[in-house]
């Protein structure tokens, strides 16, 4: 398994971080290689400029500015992204950088002579996860429809592999979290990602 | 007089983004507004939320520091026109950025029992002027994230009196009738708001 995990977080000591660790923990305990993206400390700019605008569709020289990015997202099979949820969505680093790498002959194909309508680019991605933390409620973030959560699993979700399998949780109320809330986090965080990427096998010993 | 915030992101001048930033900044002073044209793009806002600015976040009044200006510009408006292209299911970084580090606690909303109190009620009429690549179908499938966010997240901290989100979808295959049509739509919308 090839596993990227996408990390978007401003600060160091961040719960998010924890979160980040156990998912990483979990992956090479499978036997997995990973690699974490880390957004803020690459001081990725998430703005997609006029020039690349210009380029979007005139592949392959679309990738060139974000060629890493890019081919990290080749070598994956497993795509994990682990985030805050601000104001109900990804923040805009971690938008920004959909806009700048989910780019066309990339993570889709656009409309040509044979195909009327855009098809996936990420087939070879089966595995799926989202992990963030939340200021609101549940039941606000229900009503405000999860934008976040949707435009990962089922916008992206849409571009993988089918079936991909996918895996999502949240710790909500974060700004009145406590010790044992985050505790309990990180346990269903360790227990999703069992469930994303399996549980490694015991050695068999000698009879 | 009414005053409008044109929230505009759209990186390139001769975009279909653009002609309709332009119409709609047209209508609305014809038809007598004040507006506020805030172009992200050439303004060089920086979305990005900085670990200071994660920091004092909640530090009311303190956290509207680094941004003032953006946020008296919000506070003195009474429409609020969102205008942007849809971009992998969500508000380009630009304009997303605008909400993480303008949308403040103590501006956007208070928190009163760890409950969430709109705060931008001053807000009577809220439009967003959209186009997606996806057909209409493709985009509710995947839940509309961009059409929640403003039809639920901001209207729940402005609770407009009026509020239009107008989609042109699937706009790779739109014909020049079917933009010049949608357009139109948008000037008149623009007039009746």
């Amino acid at each position: 398994m090839r596993a990227l995990v996408v990390y978007c977080h401003p600060r160091k000591t961040s719960f998010t971080g924890a979160v980040r660790d156990v998912v990483v923990q979990k992956l090479e305990g499978v036997g997995a290689d990973v690699r974490v993206l880390d957004l803020y400390a690459r001081g990725f700019d998430p703005v997609l400029t006029a020039a690349e605008h210009e380029g979007y569709e005139a592949c392959p020289d679309n990738c060139a500015p974000v060629e890493s990015d890019v081919a990290d997202i080749r070598w994956c099979d497993a795509l994990i992204f682990i985030y805050p949820t601000w104001w109900y969505g990804l923040p805009a680093v971690l938008k920004g950088w959909l806009d700048r790498v989910f780019l066309p002959d990339v993570a889709f194909l656009m409309p040509d002579g044979e195909n009327t309508t855009i098809r996936p680019g990420l087939q070879h991605i089966t595995r799926l996860g989202v992990f963030t933390t939340c200021g609101a409620s549940w039941w606000l973030t229900q009503f405000v429809g999860a934008p976040g959560k949707r435009t990962i699993l089922r916008g992206i979700g849409v571009l993988c592999a089918k079936p991909v399998k996918k895996v999502f949780a949240a710790h909500y109320l974060m700004d009145s979290s406590t010790d044992k809330s985050r505790k309990k986090h990180l346990t269903r965080v360790a227990g999703k990602m069992d469930r994303l990427v399996g549980v490694p096998q015991r050695q068999a010993g000698p009879v | 007089m009414t005053r409008a915030l044109v929230l505009y992101a759209h990186p390139c001048d001769d975009s279909f983004a653009a002609a309709l930033h332009q119409n709609v900044v047209q209508t609305l002073t014809d038809r007598g507004w004040d507006v506020d044209d805030c172009d992200l793009y050439k303004e060089g806002f920086d979305p990005v939320l900085s670990d200071a600015g994660r920091r004092g976040y909640h530090e009311e009044p303190s956290n509207i520091e680094p941004v003032k200006d953006y946020v008296e510009r919000l506070r003195a408006c009474d429409a609020l026109i969102l205008c942007f292209p849809v971009w992998n299911f969500g508000y380009p970084a630009i304009l997303k950025g605008f909400f993480d580090r303008i949308f403040l606690p103590g501006v956007s909303f208070k928190l009163i029992d760890g409950k969430v109190v709109p705060n931008l009620t001053h807000i009577k009429k809220l439009a967003a002027i959209t186009t997606y690549g996806g057909t209409r179908v493709r985009a509710t499938l995947a839940g509309d994230p961009p059409r929640m966010s403003v039809k639920r997240a901001v209207w729940h901290v402005t609770r407009p009196t009026k509020m239009r989100y107008l989609a042109l979808y699937d706009m790779n295959r739109a014909t020049e009738a079917k933009r010049a049509a949608y357009i139109a739509k948008v000037r008149k919308e623009m007039k009746d708001l």
